[in-house]
């Protein structure tokens, strides 16, 4: 009987299982029910596999004999084999599963198959030097659900976050591969200073985390508030954000082999206009534009040699993705461990293979318990990342900007038969060059130009060649002792190193065609990137952590106490040497090294050092009464090389303390109340990154020339938090609400501050000063229901941040940027500049708007601005605020559902409340040059009535080159970031085990949709200034999943 | 084992805190953090350095500082595009619009070249008042070797360039800060942002073109290995100047008669020679320029010429009609779409070089000689007048056009040297400074001086207000100070 069944339980299909276990557990039902003669009381050896309802084999459960002390934990297949009796029960746990008590009931094989919890109270959460039980938490942690975070094929560990956390705000800063990641906590409290979260990898705080592999992340807590970021002091005002990497567990060995493959898509692209209409589009300009005679483009519109080139559709082709991880885990009693190796390459969408990105990791864990109070081990991860910098930004040379200004007249290619044509730059240039030239007694007529001098983007993309690469070793050793009877004392030692080398090379190959400028040295040299040149850096940065902690436990009836005491000292040195050449005899690769450019104009060399200290004092008291009340109150002391000596120490004390409601009797009845708990929370956290190594002393260069005045009394910048917030679980946890109320008032901003420039050419000083708020409401909400075959879950997130500048300078009373203004009353970098309120219909209704000045230059089909102060001039003083580029409500949503052996997960994002300044369009569609334009442009004003909003083309300045409300856009949006289903084959070989066990496919869509109103590339990149940014692209994935 | 407990204990703190105080205090690295005492190459920096905002070297501020005005010295928006001879480009458009805001007066105190052409000069003045700091300190001049002649010789030059750079500074915004010495700190900064009145800072210019006349060693060049360096010529020429625009007629007349004894100086038989590369140094007319080079360690070549192959500088229609018919100097200011007195080559190649060897040019004989007209004119002397303005006549139609030929017989005729209507011959001056010196950064001054800004500026349909006498202080100088610094009257 026993081994018919066991012979049943290994032939059904992994798919099934979850709906056996009623059964299973109904058979079981039924032995129970059998003699009791029939049983032994003698202990067998009994084994089993769990696994989560999805079919998933869990590692590292705990399995528990109830009222014995054998215990025993799975393996990472999910085995386990435990002796006890035939009537034992066995109680098995797991963090952020519910907990089951299993009745052996005789049998020898189990199958058990837990189920997620929604109370994930009892989770035991790192909080920065320590761990909390997440119902003792009174700061506002937020733990990510990493099993949905699993389901991101994204190459950086930031990208995981975005969208799961209620005021946790992360945008890719363009879509180029290995671009760079923002996470904004509750909002930007700074001018001078970074407002990026301190990261703690491992125990080591560090600001970067992009050279870790996504897959070696066991969890993220996010530690938001005052009180639960302050034990990291001068550096947390930005919030921490905590990441433990995975260990290896005890049990049998695992191979875990994951593998996707993708392909990624341009879109959201604008509609250009094609040859034809672009022609008749510049012949309006152009007769709009006061000229006299024939005109150019009317007669060109007969020529037989235009081209209809779409640059986008040839700028932008497949890219591909593909990543492999491997990892090996396992360990005894003794020794636990597990290594990591992953690729991940990126080939991004832009033509050519010079937009690529790709990253080796390799990552060992070793835990090894010396003796029953002795653990050492390490954590060490090796990673080289390489990037190729590409203009993503709409920084020079601009390749997806000019993708969009090239007039489409002009070929990809020059025609072979073309004079200037040459095999190893084939690319169209300046505009109908060699006709050009012919026409023009052999060399280029700047002067005659039609068609602008917008670089061809191909040609861009071909000769792009920086390459960034980046090579690091991350990690440390710790020792820990417990001490006291019951182990209630232990003391931590955790040395760390972050070794960082950095080399940046970009070799700029000349090409295009001569213009007859640049320097006599170049002359019949091609316009770009003129002379050839090389330029090379490396940089080299040791951090070197070393923490010593000392955490006490103590539980006296219903008093626990929890006391940490901890010091730590950091210690950085940084160097880089960097070298330039230009002019180069051979451009071949063999020859792109500083030796061979050697032209005495072009030498130039640098290097430099820098270094810096911090050593602080730190410690926390956690009190819980009954597990109805919670206290905390923590203090940190920072001492940095980087204060000024008038201020070299800084206190950051916190104090919270939570109710849990629940708890209290008088709530016991109250059954659809499963969790309620009140907290509060107050400290005060320091921002030290606006300061360099050297900022309070002032700086000379080699000549004696003062280069900056310093300010001995410089300190960090001081953030005070507040924050409430309730946590609520109904129905037995099933549905849970988390709410927090902050403000976050940052003062002594570290405000650079220009003086008066009648001192002379000298950088700013910093000084302390200002003050800048950020107020919002933050609220999570989950559901799941796992009771029927169709199980699901739903975590959503909103948050609102208000943010404001209260105080600024007595010598500073505002700061304006390109486009922006920043002053008191208003949001930081606050969009500033003229509104529009319509065009001039006619001459009458201008003359009589602008009636204070003469204004010939202004014509019927211009732009009408807002007259502000009335006096029928529009200048600089009738300039007001135009939007506010920092976002005011975020949010996201995630839904994870499974049908048998399948499961499908979905992230929803999007941001509200946001303005960007689309300076790609003024270029694009306002500019003065004949630049193609977008189909908008066909709707210009072209008489009276034909148009209020797109004002006359021409290649006079119609209003357009000021700063306006007409780039001033909303850029909210709305994007499905990721749908990914699955399939899992689970168990496929039992126990015979002959290549694998589980088995899961997946198909995954990222960036599917996107609903927004604004009109550049992408309203997520991260720059208020949108210069044309390489855009997201959508991504289709396939991936593999073994475990062995 | 309690006790072995606290070892523990104890030792991990030591440890811990045993390295840190001494690493919080350490020697800054990689970087100069205490004035340096000067050393012989400082000191001739210091000189030379106090010259480059007189260039039009590109970034010689910051780095592409459009919206700052701190690109290129920006005297070519000041004077010749608010004078009217000037407009930003040849095809108008929406670049850089705050320069066109100078072809109609609807720039305000935040525009880019007020703030710009500020920056430039306290920037040339703070590098003067470090250089004079140096200098004046002869007991350290004494130590480091410097001979006193040498020492002099430097002294001159940097006294020279913060009186022309004050200069600068009054003509175009009235009472100004006077900063005559480096500071200690940067809370000194706000101590020194109060304005001077216009006569007061006038007294130190005064001053300084006194102690650089003493200090400068005489010939036509102070120092024949470096021609560019201010010559005694120069002081002089820029003490009558400082005369012309207060004035001071008999001033200007007898501090030109002593130019004119030196001997350095006459008008080139070629009116281009002034402005041709090849010709640098070795012509006479020339007084004070600044030395653009090719190819130099850092940077000195001449900018504007990039700005002119982006399409920048044309001229005005009524610049252009403003020429009498056939005068060569036309040709050398604009033919086609050159600008030939900036290229320094009769061809367009420079045009769109950010890095060309055409000089700029402050002040030359021409210039100087007109102003001795005007002197003469103002004090009677009518006939000495109109010979100086018939000897740049003379010269102008002596000079072969830019195609190589002569103009036709009857080109600039003598002015009538009988006239005795002072307004008449005033009205000739006026017109030939307009063309002698057109595009070189004099008119707008001029127009001022002459009291006849508003009158012509409005005759030309511009929207010429009477504050428009002097330039808004900028915006971000009165923020900056706190509003120590105050606003000129009417913006």
């Amino acid at each position: 009987m026993k081994k018919l069944f066991k012979t049943i339980v290994r032939c059904i299909p992994i798919h099934v299982k979850p709906a056996m276990l009623f059964i299973c557990c109904a058979i079981g039902c039924l032995f129970l029910q059998l003699p009791a003669t029939a049983q032994v009381k003698a202990n067998t050896t009994i084994s089993g596999k769990v696994s989560t309802m999805l079919g998933e084999a869990l590692a590292g459960v705990t399995v528990h004999v109830k009222n014995t002390s054998s215990t025993t934990t799975t393996d990472a297949t999910g085995n386990f084999t435990i002796n006890a009796a035939a009537d034992a029960v066995l109680e098995i746990s797991y963090i952020g599963y519910v907990n089951q008590e299993v009745p052996v009931a005789g049998k020898t094989s189990l199958i058990i198959v837990l189920e997620v919890s929604a109370n994930t109270l009892n989770d035991v959460v790192v909080v920065g030097y320590s761990s909390q039980r997440k119902a003792a938490i009174t700061g506002a942690v937020a733990s990510v659900n990493m099993r949905d975070l699993d389901k991101r094929r994204v190459p950086d560990v930031a990208q995981l976050l975005q969208g799961q956390v209620a005021g946790v705000q992360v945008t890719q800063s363009t879509g180029a591969p290995g671009d760079g990641i923002n996470i904004t906590i509750r909002g930007v409290g700074t001018i001078g200073s970074s407002s990026d979260p301190l990261y703690v990898v491992d125990g080591l705080p560090t600001t970067s985390i992009s050279f870790i592999n996504p897959a070696d992340i066991q969890s993220i807590p996010v530690l938001k508030d005052a009180a639960a970021a302050s034990i990291y002091g001068a550096r947390a005002a930005g919030g921490v954000i905590v990441i433990v990497t995975k260990s290896g567990k005890k049990g049998k060995s695992t191979i875990d082999i994951n593998y996707f493959n993708g392909v990624q898509k341009v879109a959201n692209l604008p509609t250009m206009l094609n040859a034809s209409q672009y022609m008749n589009k510049m012949e309006e300009s152009w007769n709009n534009s006061g000229n006299t005679g024939v005109n150019p483009y009317t007669t060109d519109k007969g020529r037989t040699d235009l081209a209809n080139t779409d640059w986008l559709h040839e700028l932008f082709v497949l890219g591909r993705s593909q990543n492999l991880q491997v990892s090996a885990s396992g360990g005894s009693d003794k020794v636990q461990y597990l290594m990591s190796a992953g690729y991940y390459g990126q080939n991004g969408i832009v033509i050519y293979d010079n937009d690529q990105f790709k990253r080796f990791s390799f990552r060992t864990n070793v835990n090894a318990n010396l003796t029953d109070r002795v653990t050492v081990g390490t954590n060490l991860q090796i990673s080289n990342s390489i990037q190729d910098k590409i203009s993503s930004s709409g920084d020079a040379p601009g390749v997806i900007r000019h993708a969009f200004l090239r007039p489409p007249v002009i070929g990809v290619y020059k025609d072979v038969t073309d004079p200037t044509y040459r095999a190893a730059d084939p690319y169209t240039d300046l505009p109908f060059y060699a006709q050009n030239v012919a026409a023009n007694g052999g060399s280029w007529n700047g002067g005659a130009n039609k068609y602008e001098f917008a670089s061809n983007p191909i040609a861009i993309a071909k000769y792009t060649n920086d390459k960034r690469s980046n090579l690091k070793t991350f990690g440390n050793v710790y020792a820990e002792i417990a001490l006291l009877k019951n182990k209630e004392l232990k003391l931590r030692s955790n040395l760390g190193v972050d070794l960082d080398m950095n080399h940046n090379k970009a070799f700029n190959k000349n090409y295009g065609d001569d213009d007859g400028g640049g320097s006599s040295l170049d002359a019949g040299t091609g316009r770009q990137n003129r002379p050839t040149n090389l330029n090379e850096e490396r940089g080299q940065q040791t951090t070197i952590t070393f923490t010593n902690t000392a955490n006490y436990t103590k539980k006296i009836d219903q008093h626990s106490f929890n006391v940490l005491l901890g010091t730590e000292y950091i210690t950085n040195y940084s160097s880089g040497i960097s070298a330039s050449r230009a002019r180069f005899g051979n451009t071949d690769s063999g020859f792109q090294y500083i030796d061979f450019g050697a032209f005495p104009q072009d030498l130039w060399n640098g290097g430099a050092a820098s270094e810096w200290a911090l050593f602080s004092l730190f410690g926390s008291v956690n009190y819980n009464f009954d597990n109805r009340f919670f206290a905390t109150a923590s203090l940190r002391q920072d001492a940095s090389s980087q204060f000024a000596a008038n201020n070299q120490h800084a206190l950051f004390p916190s104090f919270s303390a939570g109710w849990r409601i629940s708890q209290e009797s008088f709530m016991k009845d109250v059954d659809w109340i499963s969790d309620f708990k009140l907290r509060a929370s107050t400290g005060k956290l320091g921002n030290q990154s606006g300061l360099n190594n050297y900022n309070s002393l002032s700086i000379y260069d080699p000549q004696g020339t003062l280069i900056r005045y310093g300010n001995p009394d410089l300190k960090w910048e001081t953030t005070n938090q507040n924050n409430i917030g309730i946590d609520l679980g109904l129905f037995k946890n099933k549905f849970s609400i988390s709410a927090d109320y902050f403000k976050k008032t940052t003062s002594d901003l570290l405000l650079p501050l220009g003086l008066p420039r009648v001192v002379g050419d000298v950088k700013p000083t910093i000084v302390n000063s200002g003050t800048v708020s950020n107020t919002g409401f933050e609220l999570a909400l989950g559901y799941r229901n796992y009771e029927h075959a169709v199980k699901f879950s739903i975590n959503a997130n909103a948050a609102t941040v208000t943010n404001k500048v209260e105080k600024l300078n007595a010598n500073l009373p505002n700061i304006y940027g390109q486009v922006s203004k920043t002053e008191p009353g208003h949001p930081l970098n606050s969009f500033y500049g003229f509104k529009m309120t319509g065009i001039y219909q006619n001459q009458q209704e201008l003359d009589t708007y602008l009636n204070g000045a003469p204004h010939p230059d202004v014509k019927p089909g211009d732009i009408k601005f807002q007259d502000v102060d009335g006096n029928g001039i529009i200048n600089d003083n009738d300039r007001m605020y135009l939007g506010n580029p920092n976002p005011r409500f975020n949010y996201g949503s995630n839904l994870s559902a499974s049908y048998k052996g399948f499961d499908l997960n979905v992230l929803l994002q999007g941001v509200s409340g946001v303005e960007k300044y689309n300076d790609l369009k003024k270029i694009i569609d306002y500019d003065t040059r004949p630049f193609n334009h977008t189909v908008a442009t066909l709707n210009a004003w072209h008489g009276e009535g034909t148009s209020n909003t797109v004002p006359r083309s021409t290649f006079n300045d119609n209003g357009s080159s000021r700063v306006s409300s007409i780039f001033v856009e909303d850029a909210s949006y709305f994007r499905l970031k990721n749908i990914e289903i699955g399939y899992t084959l689970s168990n496929l070989f039992g126990k015979t085990k002959a290549v694998f066990q589980d088995v899961r496919f997946y198909v995954s869509a990222q960036n599917l949709f996107t609903v927004t109103n604004y009109t550049g590339l992408d309203p997520e990149a991260y720059n208020m200034f949108d210069q044309g940014t390489y855009p997201q692209s959508k991504a289709f994935l396939f991936g593999i999943n073994i475990k062995l | 084992m309690k006790s072995m407990y606290k070892k523990i204990l104890a030792a991990m703190l030591i440890i811990s805190m045993f390295s840190c105080s001494k690493e919080l205090h350490r020697t800054p690295i990689g970087i100069i953090t205490e004035g340096i005492p000067p050393t012989h190459e400082s000191i001739l920096f210091s000189v030379k350095s106090s010259y480059q905002l007189l260039s039009n070297t590109l970034n010689i501020i910051g780095e592409w500082g459009w919206d700052d005005g701190t690109v290129l010295r920006n005297d070519f928006i000041l004077q010749d595009i608010a004078s009217g001879d000037m407009q930003k480009k040849w095809s108008p458009d929406g670049d850089q619009a705050w320069m066109d805001q100078f072809s109609d007066f609807s720039f305000t105190s935040s525009n880019s070249g007020v703030k710009g052409q500020w920056s430039y000069d306290y920037a040339g003045i703070a590098r003067a008042n470090l250089a004079i700091s140096y200098l004046t300190d002869v007991s350290t001049i004494t130590n480091l070797g410097i001979d006193d002649a040498k020492r002099k010789y430097l002294l001159g030059q940097v006294y020279f360039l913060r009186a022309f750079y004050y200069f600068d500074l009054v003509n175009l915004y009235g009472d100004v800060p006077l900063l005559l010495a480096p500071l200690k700190n940067f809370n000194d900064a706000y101590n020194v942002s109060v304005r001077e009145t216009k006569a007061n800072v006038y007294v130190q210019i005064s001053k300084d073109l006194v102690e650089a006349k003493a200090l400068i060693p005489g010939g036509k060049f102070s120092d024949d290995s470096e021609k560019w360096r201010v010559s005694k010529g120069a002081v002089l020429a820029m003490q009558a100047k400082v005369a012309l625009y207060n004035k001071q007629w008999t001033e200007v007349i007898s501090t030109i008669n002593e130019i004119e004894a030196l001997n350095y100086y006459s008008l080139n038989a070629n009116y281009f020679d002034n402005f041709s590369i090849a010709k640098e140094y070795a012509e006479t007319e020339v007084i004070f320029s600044y030395n653009h080079q090719s190819l130099t360690t850092p940077r000195s070549g001449n900018g504007l010429c990039a700005l002119l192959g982006w399409g920048f500088v044309a001229p005005t229609t009524n610049f252009i009609n403003a020429f009498e018919a056939n005068d060569p100097r036309l040709g050398y200011t604009v033919t086609g779409q050159d600008v030939y007195k900036y290229l320094g080559e009769l061809n367009g190649n420079n045009k769109g070089n950010d890095d060309a060897a055409s000089n700029k040019i402050y002040i030359r004989w021409a210039d100087v000689m007109l102003w001795k007209a005007e002197a003469l004119n103002e004090t009677g002397s009518y006939p000495a007048a109109i010979a100086i303005i018939n000897q740049i006549r003379a010269r102008a139609r002596n000079t072969v056009t830019v195609a190589g030929t002569l103009p036709p017989a009857g080109t600039l005729p003598d002015r009538n040297v009988a006239s005795v209507s002072k307004d008449e011959i005033q009205g000739w001056l006026m017109q030939e400074r307009r063309v002698e010196l057109g595009f070189e950064s004099q008119r707008f001054n001029d127009l001022k001086r002459w009291g006849v800004a508003k009158t012509f500026l409005t005759g030309l349909g511009k929207n010429f207000q009477d504050k428009n006498y002097l330039y808004p202080v900028p915006q971000g100088e009165i923020d900056r100070s706190g509003g120590t610094i105050t606003q000129n009257t009417g913006y």
